[in-house]
């Protein structure tokens, strides 16, 4: 059975240079991403094991959105007449958002991006029940950042173990979190 | 020299899209690319010969010229301080 080990979201609005001062501060790196790669680094940065930085094969990334990287795409097109931008071009893929993650964790596990008509839970917990189905797979850090635009989105994730001591990683758990 | 500098990290800012970055998170001496400095990247590098040929008419001959004159924002000053046509 999968469990919630651990929960974190981003209320819209929120400073997030401010927060990424505030919590983290030693990856400039932070500066060039768009505003989805900000919220799911920032999402991971909270969720993160101690010790840091401990390479695992056995966490998976699984980032879901509707609206993509739309919010970059259109920073993107409006370089396009000019001179079309290198380094917002690289952040016009959703994936992007896991591969940071995984960079800066050194995940090596699974790591996929799933772009959703809409946030159905089941369709939610499914999907990550998915990413389970192989041997290797122990943990799953799994969110939802929908960035419609750089101040309006909707980011949390959870993190998600096999057979944990945490609520089950249900449609219902997953409501109650999320409405408290 | 230290005018140059600043302007020099305020259109670094602006041409890497660095959203929320001021020029006193940027060490003069630190190596943009790689972990220990900026984070910048290969993808980057072309952003910063744009940069320098918009801003300061300097073309760079050679990636290998790239290499030596974007190690630091000190380092691009000099280049930029004695090469500019504008």
């Amino acid at each position: 059975m999968l469990t919630i080990k651990q929960f974190a979201s981003i209320p819209a609005g929120t400073d997030l240079t401010a927060l990424y001062r505030a919590r983290v501060g030693d990856y400039p790196k932070f500066f060039k991403m768009d505003t989805a790669c900000k919220l799911g680094f920032l999402l991971a940065e909270e969720l993160a094991d101690e010790p840091r930085f401990t390479p695992r094969e056995d966490r998976a990334v699984l980032m879901f959105s509707t609206h993509g990287c739309l919010c970059n795409d259109r920073h993107y097109e409006e370089t396009v007449q000019d001179f079309p931008s290198p380094s917002l071009f690289v952040y016009t893929l959703p994936n992007i958002i896991t591969g940071e993650i995984a960079i800066r964790n050194k995940y090596a596990g699974e790591t996929s991006a799933y772009v959703l008509e809409r946030f159905d839970p089941a369709v939610f917990a499914g999907l990550v029940e998915q990413a389970f189905q192989d041997v290797v797979t122990a943990s799953a850090l799994c969110g939802w950042v929908d960035c419609r635009a750089d101040d309006d989105y909707t980011a949390f994730a959870f993190l998600v173990e096999r057979d944990g001591d945490g609520k089950a990683f249900n449609t219902e758990n997953i409501y109650g979190i999320l409405d408290q | 020299m230290e005018s140059l500098i600043n302007e020099i990290k305020l259109k670094l800012i602006d041409a890497l899209n660095l959203d929320g970055m001021t020029p006193e998170d940027i060490d003069n001496d630190a190596p943009l690319f790689g972990d220990e400095g900026l984070g910048l990247d290969s993808i980057d590098v072309l952003e910063l010969i744009v940069l320098l040929e918009r801003n300061y008419g300097i073309r760079l001959a050679s990636p290998q010229e790239g290499k030596k004159v974007f190690q630091s924002v000190a380092v691009m000053a000099d280049y930029v301080a004695a090469n500019r046509t504008k």
